[in-house]
């Protein structure tokens, strides 16, 4: 079976099954699965249409089956986490309690460890956890709070619109967050459902952060370190927080709790030297020629226009990192299904599940 | 004892020339005080040249008590503790290690270290193999937490299986009892390590655990098939699980600086090397015991003489490892050129701090300042769960007859503190067995290992 395929189905199919009951706002929260659960509901789909006969064998082909995965992913940080967390889950699987008579037989085996893992970790359930995180965290928007927030994120969008229904006065900043631009993604979706919102331009957050009360970002994983890798740009939201003394939340749920440890904005996985390198001299001499000449052109023409640069935004986007690091003394608190944690908490909570 | 040793002192009687006790001021006092006392001292120097500790510190507690006024109650208290030789933590008194001089002189801090002078004789039913070991320990020639440890359980080994439970006594009972004078040894050469501790704390709660029933032979080897597990599970297999994760860490490129010598850092560089990474190596070290030699010398000599070249690759072995070697005051001109710092430890405290070699705890926090991450390579049997706030509460200073000082000169005295701490803020991670852990979460370890007490 290809992995690669069934993983691709499980994020379309969740789209297409998801409760038509809930109402349309909390529908666009919801839409998506998240990579990681694609990921466990795909790996779990390997592990029962596979025939390996250990356990051995099995948690081989998991890996395997990850590693694919990885390599056909852009992003492959927070479905990282959510293999990592299957395949421990697997490995360290009480086989105890497991009845004998099942124990002899391997299929049998592993059926029961896809029916233990649906309950342990439901995977049709993506809603709960969000609605989890979003009580957690509504506890701490107070009335006519200012919140500063960063590109597009479920969890937040599930915890604001849910302030929202409380009857709680609050107004938002989203940061516009370039290159992908999604910040008016919840820009829209927030004025749809009546809370005032603002886009900011990203160099515009230390303007606005007097103005702002706290802090509140998604995140893509959450690190043994106790920070935060999220989009581009969460970095300066947390060190200006930080000199400012605004508190900086974060909402994760607890699948994206990734093992990883990154030792600096260089140490993760998703970064290649290609990322902020410099193009060699030959190209920027041809660049500087074409600049020269597109400017005589341009000043002839409208003496006030500004020069058209070669420089395309796509090619800014590739040479620029998607993700970046956040340190955990940045980091306030870090909400989560499993309770709110700080960010030492957080590596205390890895390492009680992973042994 | 020194307080006793005050009142008998002065005279209470005052000859018609000096005045009485009490007309004179205190510093008059002192000073008749001190006479008297040189007085005695020597009257007692001349038949006694065989020292004998006991007496050896009595002196140094009478002649060091006038001169110190603030250090009167420590003295008191040390010398209650200095009493009692079998205690762990034995603070003893410092005393100038030259023989020849009569004067001995007290230190003015580090005095509560133990600084005591080997070769005061061997009390009780010592085994040779702890008795060598114990020479070993104190002349230096095996350093290192888990180089000691190592060689304390395999000297056990050797006494357990020598021993014989005396008629009308159980084994799990008397070998405690057996094994304590031996470990007190031990502590007389050198005080007790974490690793050490930690070690024998296992082995005794084994042994209290054996079962009565079991014949004696088989009870012994199977504490001795226990001692072989815990160096291969807590160490030997621990050092293979911290290489591969740190080694993780190590990038083509990469400078890594180390200090002084620590094994597990050694294995770290060597494995990195071997798995093919192209990185260069900063060795900082220091005086007195320039143990970065060591090191420079064991990264140098790659290829390591394993390697062999089979006829099936011809390549030729990969070039060794560019080194550089400084002391510590170089240390600023080349933090910045690092990419890592990768230390070693003596023991990890519960509140995240690292207990290690002297001069550490610079390298650590320089590289904080100039924001290098710095990683801790540590297995697990060395958390302690004590709380350590600073170096002085519990260090050891290393004996000036193995470091002299390059300048000797009467009034001076050495101090050379072996260890120091590192507080949690500078380090970045620890990498245990476990993985890799952030400082202020080591106190989860023990819940990691599922166990309640290391």
């Amino acid at each position: 079976m290809d992995i690669c395929t069934t993983y691709r189905h499980k994020l379309r199919d969740e789209q297409v099954n998801s409760a038509p009951h809930l109402r349309s706002t909390t529908l666009i929260a919801t839409l998506e699965i998240s990579p990681p659960l694609a990921a466990i509901l795909a790996l779990s789909e390997l592990c029962a249409t596979s025939d390996a006969g250990t356990m051995f064998e099995l948690v081989k082909a998991l890996n395997e089956g990850a590693n694919s995965l990885r390599r056909n992913s852009s992003n492959p940080i927070s479905l990282n986490a959510g293999c990592e967390l299957f395949i421990a889950f697997v490995t360290l699987f009480p086989h105890d309690s497991v009845p004998s008579a099942v124990r002899a037989d391997p299929h049998c085996e592993f059926e029961a460890i896809i029916e233990f893992a649906e309950k342990i970790i439901p995977h049709r359930q993506a809603l709960t956890y969000r609605t989890k995180i979003a009580e957690l965290s509504v506890d701490f928007i107070k009335d006519d709070s200012v919140i500063l927030t960063h590109s597009y994120s479920r969890v937040v969008m599930e915890s604001l619109l849910l302030a929202h229904r409380r009857s709680k006065r609050i107004s938002v900043f989203v940061t516009e967050a370039r290159p992908r631009g999604l910040g008016l993604k919840t820009a829209e979706a927030l004025t749809a459902a009546g809370i005032p919102c603002t886009v900011i331009l990203d160099s515009a957050v230390a303007y606005a952060m007097e103005k702002v009360d706290f802090v509140l970002v998604g995140s893509e994983a959450v690190v043994e370190s106790g920070g935060l890798i999220n989009a581009i740009g969460s970095l300066n939201i947390a060190i200006i927080a930080k000199a400012a003394n605004k508190p900086f939340y974060a909402l994760a749920e607890s699948y994206k709790f990734h093992r990883l440890f990154p030792l600096s904005q260089y140490d993760l996985p998703s970064h290649n030297p290609g990322i902020l390198s410099f193009p060699s001299p030959v190209e920027t001499d041809r660049a500087a020629e074409k600049a020269s000449s597109s400017a005589s052109s341009e000043s002839r023409s409208a003496p006030g226009a500004p020069l058209s640069s070669s420089i395309t935004q796509e090619q800014i986007a590739q040479n620029n990192p998607d993700v970046d690091y956040t340190r955990p003394d940045l980091i306030s608190l870090v909400f989560s299904d499993v309770g709110s944690l700080t960010p030492s908490g957080v590596s205390q909570y890895l390492v009680g599940m992973f042994h | 004892m020194a307080a006793h040793s005050q009142t008998n002192g002065p005279p209470a009687t005052p000859t018609p020339s000096h005045p009485t006790q009490k007309s004179m001021t205190k510093a008059e006092r002192r000073e008749l005080q001190e006479k008297q006392r040189a007085a005695k001292l020597a009257q007692k120097q001349q038949p006694q040249n065989a020292d004998s500790p006991n007496k050896q510190k009595a002196k140094p507690k009478s002649d060091a008590a006038p001169r110190r006024s603030t250090g009167a109650a420590e003295k008191q208290s040390s010398a209650a503790d200095g009493s009692k030789s079998h205690s762990k933590d034995t603070p003893g008194t410092a005393m100038d290690n030259d023989a020849g001089t009569s004067i001995s002189r007290s230190l003015r801090i580090f005095s509560h270290f133990v600084l005591t002078k080997h070769g005061h004789g061997v009390k009780g039913d010592i085994h040779p193999c702890i008795i060598r070991l114990a020479l070993q320990f104190s002349e230096f020639r095996i350093c290192g937490a888990n180089a000691r440890c190592i060689a304390t359980l395999i000297a056990f080994k050797t006494v357990i299986q020598d021993y014989t439970t005396p008629p009308n006594n159980t084994l799990s009972r008397h070998l405690m009892t057996h094994l304590s004078p031996q470990i007190s040894h031990l502590v007389s050469a050198r005080p007790m390590s974490v690793t050490m501790g930690n070690a024998i704390r296992q082995l005794k709660l084994e042994i209290s655990g054996s079962d009565i029933d079991m014949p004696e032979q088989d009870a012994k080897d199977l504490l001795c098939q226990k001692i072989d597990d815990y160096i291969r599970d807590r160490i030997i297999i621990a050092d293979e699980v911290i290489q591969d994760l740190a080694c993780k860490k190590i990038k083509d490129g990469d400078v890594i600086l180390t200090y002084a010598r620590s094994s597990i850092v050694e294995k770290v560089l060597l494995s990195a090397y071997k798995q093919g990474k192209r990185f260069s190596v900063i060795v900082v070290d220091s005086r007195p015991l320039l143990e970065g030699k060591a090191l420079l010398q064991a990264l140098t000599s790659t290829p390591p003489v394993s390697w062999t070249l089979s006829s099936a690759s011809l390549l030729p072995p990969p070039p060794p490892i560019p080194c550089t070697y400084a002391l510590l005051p170089a240390l600023p001109s080349l933090i910045t050129e690092a990419t890592t710092v990768i230390l070693g430890a003596h023991s990890l405290h519960s509140n995240g701090a690292v207990f290690s070699r002297a001069g550490t705890a610079l390298v650590a926090m320089m590289a904080k300042q100039h924001s290098v991450p710095v990683l801790v390579c540590c297995e697990t049997y060395k958390f302690s769960e004590t709380v350590m706030l600073d170096g002085f509460g519990k260090n050891e200073l290393a004996p000036s007859h193995l470091f002299p000082a390059p300048a000797q000169a009467p009034n001076l005295e050495t101090l050379n503190p072996l260890y120091d701490l590192t507080p949690p803020s500078s380090i970045t991670a620890v990498v245990t067995e476990v993985g890799l852990i952030p400082p202020s979460s080591i106190s989860s370890i023990p819940m990691a290992l599922g166990r309640m007490n290391l």
